[in-house]
């Protein structure tokens, strides 16, 4: 019923350091919630059924787990139904995640030969035997992915995190995005192991479009929790170019590159989880005290909140993936893999993979102008509003709460090799060789595996920066240089915080740049210049669905006003449908019958449903 | 261990003075009456001695934000390669480490320049996150196209394969990859066609901008970071593209180091002279132009090498 390997440990060791913190967090919160039992009861059920998510032995138990950690969070999303909003956002979250339990409950279906008790092993003999595998990688990617929030399956991340409470949504995007990566590692390493190169290919790509999506809709986000969910897209992007690369090296039968590769994502999977939570919670406590979500009414709220500006800035630097921190190790490690390349043999897809490196290095040049915008204008220069000058340092709780996902990250940073060990048992588990010892020759340098690979020092440079930085201050210290204070400059005008640069304006060149992406929605009221981007995916793809559901509805009403001998013949031609699709399953496709089949089915509509058009 | 030092002190000493270098080439190739090529060290003890400026507006990040700008650059200065074959050289450092704290630079940069609450300061900043933000793949993809040239992504290791034995056969993707980091070379450290760093006029200053309201010590920090950056910048590609000398007697291989440093410093003056700064729009023209180089450069490599 349980199983406890190393790769579910490790998972449960994740939920366990993204959630101490956040119950920390949570308690200093709970003064802000209104429905204080719904809240507590909903919270711990969603720990609980996260963690009996990642140790379920078989499909059965994954399956109830998964649901109850679907319904919590959705519960979660709703509890402050008193913005209209909200109550968008739960069913638009309570749509998209039941769209993926769908497919999963299909995928089970068929691996589990509709026996859902068995365990993994039986799974994997079932997968191997079944004649349309890319089938099931489908159902299981849009499964999983529609959790991890990949594009396209992205869109309710922007609108469920903002409205759910800052502690849920830290836990949410912390941790819950990370439950379907656990997904992705036990069923495609485990179950459908042996895959086509095809299938590493799609993550991939996948990946990088998630990657410079996210990012970039996250620079013209406004709201910072709908930022910060931006975020988390572009990061499950660099996860997946990370799997996807172990896939891809996988079939191609270079299997330490591999093993590295899923190492690289592991690494970044904890990574996401330490500084995006940490992020999260900073924001929340920003929200708490401010009460407004809109970035454009913070500003110089370093000197009221000093633990929220640090935490903040610390999860900043670690998210841009700037050294020494952890993010650029896991990054770092991406990177080495996707390097490694040039031992593959076939030069099409050698050429291929330096555009996943662009769009992974254009990440990260973004997601530092991003984080410059959401630091900067947060928490420096003059309060933008009163609401930011009236705020204060959130209480002792909340505080700690932060203070302790800091020492997640922190330790993440320095005991790097040992969070490495830990994960190449897990590859060790999936009987690969250890590759421990080629990466982390010594504790103080990580190797890469590739021939002309690279090498890091992340001690060595912690050190390095430390003592120098230490050095040039205590240089200045001593030097007892006379300070003067004086208003900023401001071409004779009074420096007000209405003169600042917004975080529209900030965003202003990028936005001008990729003008053909956003496609700005801008307008002028009286001096006040609005923009708004609608994000590129939901309007194409989901409200033509939404168009499309609409015109078949209003056919299916048609339909409803037919006499009674048309029901009939449409019954009939159900089940001939029915017929043919089961003919397909039992004996294969194939494009002859298929051609005859849809003759049969397109005449008997003409003839029995449609019938003469009378006019 | 002795020449590593020592190259590490001259290149921090020539700093300033490849950049008053530069300028007093342009105003002698403009007939102007050149400035001394000390200048830069006049204005930086000037600095060192004045008293120091702090708006009201700003917040403590302003005290520590300068050495977190200086530092990492610094440490990049520890990690460059050998300038020659004897002694010393941190061969644990690859080239992805050397962007990364020079990123860390420009962050706490753009964050210095937020900080004063002065719409030039978010003028500063926003422009040059723009920049960095292209900038980054195109040093990405030089990067990796380098490494596979010369066989190993530590650029000290790099240097040396290069100058031991040169590829002859990757000659066209080495050049290639070149022009790419040359153009990089210009656009991080705020050269003409994609930052003027003489004007003081809003609507062209990017790295001006930020630092506006940086006075006195500060300023001087800030000031030899822009400086020590081009010489990182510019021992990088004299290493990396210009491998040649080092094999000499080390008192020889330092002197046609610094020759080299200079040589750089022509170049980059006579584009100066010869262009006019480009609008902020029309910069990812430029970059973008620097990041089909690099993909050409790759696409060379495999294609002709593999």
């Amino acid at each position: 019923m349980f199983c406890f390997d190393t790769l579910s440990l490790v998972f449960v060791f994740l939920i366990l350091l993204g959630a101490i913190p956040n119950i920390f967090y949570s308690s200093g919160y709970l003064s802000h919630v209104d429905r204080k039992m719904h809240y507590i009861i909903h919270y711990f059920s969603f720990i609980l059924s996260m963690i009996g998510v990642v140790i379920s032995a078989n499909a059965l138990v994954f399956l109830f787990f998964w649901e109850i950690m679907s319904l919590t969070s959705w519960q979660l999303i709703l509890t402050d139904t008193k913005d209209k909003n909200t109550l968008k956002a739960g069913r638009f979250y309570f749509v998209m995640t039941h769209f993926g339990f769908i497919f999963l409950l299909m995928f089970f279906i068929i691996v589990t030969d509709g026996n859902l008790e068995i365990g993994f092993d039986e799974m994997k003999n079932i997968a191997s035997s079944f004649e349309y595998p890319t089938m099931l990688f489908f159902f299981l990617a849009l499964g999983l992915l529609s959790k991890a929030g990949v594009v396209p399956l992205h869109v309710w991340l922007p609108y469920a995190h903002p409205s759910a409470p800052s502690p849920v949504s830290a836990l949410m995007s912390g941790v819950m995005l990370k439950i379907a990566i656990y997904g992705m590692f036990r069923f495609l390493l485990d179950v459908l192991y042996p895959w086509p190169l095809e299938w590493g290919m799609l993550i991939l790509t996948l990946g990088s479009i998630s990657s410079l999506v996210g990012v970039l809709y996250a620079l013209s986000e406004h709201d910072i929790k709908a930022l910060l969910a931006n975020h988390s897209i572009e990061n499950i992007g660099i996860i997946l170019i990370g799997f996807g690369m172990g896939m891809i090296f996988d079939t191609l039968g270079l299997e330490t590159l591999s093993s590295f590769s899923f190492i690289a994502s592991l690494f970044h999977t904890f990574n996401h989880m330490s500084f995006k939570s940490l992020l999260f919670m900073g924001a929340g406590s920003v929200l708490h005290q401010t009460g407004t979500k809109n970035i454009e009414k913070y500003g110089g709220l370093i000197k009221s909140m000093p633990v929220t500006a640090l935490t903040f800035l610390l999860a900043s630097i670690s998210i841009s993936a700037l050294p020494p921190t952890n993010g650029f190790l896991s990054e770092w490690m991406i990177f080495q893999s996707m390097l490694s390349s040039s031992h593959i043999g076939d030069i099409s897809l050698k050429l291929t993979i330096p555009f996943a490196i662009f769009s992974l290095a254009m990440t990260g040049g973004l997601a530092i102008a991003c984080f410059v915008k959401a630091y900067g204008i947060t928490f420096l220069g003059l309060h933008r509003s009163s609401n930011a000058k009236h705020a204060h340092e959130v209480n002792f709780l909340m505080k700690s709460g932060m203070l302790l996902m800091s020492l997640v990250i922190i330790s993440l940073m320095l005991f790097t090799p040992f969070y490495i060990g830990w994960f190449d048992k897990i590859m060790v588990e999936f009987s690969r060789v250890s590759i421990y010892k080629e990466i982390f020759p010594t504790i103080w340098n990580m190797h890469s595996l590739g021939t002309a690979g690279g090498v890091v020092s992340p001690l060595i440079l912690l050190i390095a920066l430390v003592i120098i930085t230490t050095l040039l201050m205590f240089a200045y210290r001593v030097s007892n240089k006379k300070i003067r204070f004086h208003n900023t400059w401001s071409c004779g005008y009074k420096t007000c915080a209405r003169t600042q640069y917004t975080a529209t304006g900030f965003a202003g060149p990028i936005r001008r740049f990729f003008s053909w992406l956003y496609n700005p929605d801008e307008h002028f009221n009286d001096s006040h210049y609005e923009v708004h981007v609608k994000p590129l995916f939901e309007q194409s793809l989901y409200d033509n669905i939404a168009k499309l559901s609409n015109s078949i509805s209003y056919w299916v009403y048609r339909f409803a006003h037919f006499e009674k001998s048309r029901y009939s013949a449409m019954i009939f031609n159900l089940l001939l449908m029915v017929l043919f699709n089961y003919r397909v399953f039992i004996n294969g496709f194939s494009w002859a019958t298929f051609v005859l089949e849809f003759v049969v089915m397109a005449m008997s509509i003409k003839i029995l449903i449609i019938g003469d058009r009378k006019k | 261990m002795i020449w590593y030092l020592l190259t590490l002190f001259i290149l921090v000493a020539i700093a300033p003075l490849l950049l008053s270098f530069i300028k007093m080439f342009k105003m002698v190739l403009l007939f102007k009456k050149p400035i001394s090529i000390f200048q830069g060290y006049r204005d930086f003890s000037k600095l060192m001695n004045k008293e120091t400026i702090i708006s009201y507006e700003a917040s403590e990040l302003t005290h520590y934000a300068p050495f977190l700008v200086l530092s990492p650059l610094l440490v990049v200065m520890l990690f460059l390669p050998p300038v020659v074959d004897v002694g010393f050289h941190v061969n644990f450092v690859d080239a992805f480490t050397i962007t990364g704290l020079i990123s860390l630079s420009t962050f706490f940069l753009m964050l210095l320049g937020l900080d004063s609450a002065s719409s030039f300061g978010g003028m500063g900043s926003s422009r040059e996150a723009f920049i960095s933000a292209l900038v980054e793949p195109a040093m990405i993809l030089t990067i990796f196209s380098v490494s596979m040239i010369a066989d190993n992504l530590s650029v000290a290791q790099a240097s040396i394969n290069l100058a031991h034995h040169f590829p002859k056969e990757h000659m066209a993707s080495f050049l290639f990859a070149g022009i790419s980091f040359f153009i990089l070379l210009l656009a991080e450290n705020g050269r003409i066609p994609v930052d003027n760093p003489e004007t003081h006029l809003e609507l062209t200053m990017v790295h001006e901008a930020m630092i506006l309201d940086i006075t006195g010590i500060y300023l001087a920090i800030i000031e030899s970071a822009s400086a020590i950056k081009f010489v990182i910048f510019s021992s990088l590609f004299v290493s990396l593209f210009l491998p040649f000398g080092f094999e000499y007697s080390p008192l020889i291989a330092l002197t046609i180091f610094i020759a080299k440093l200079f040589l750089v410093a022509i170049f980059v003056a006579l584009i100066e002279i010869n262009m006019a700064k480009l609008r902020l729009f029309k910069v990812p023209n430029l970059l973008g132009l620097s990041i089909i180089f690099a993909f050409l450069s790759l696409i060379t490599f495999y294609v002709l090498g593999a």
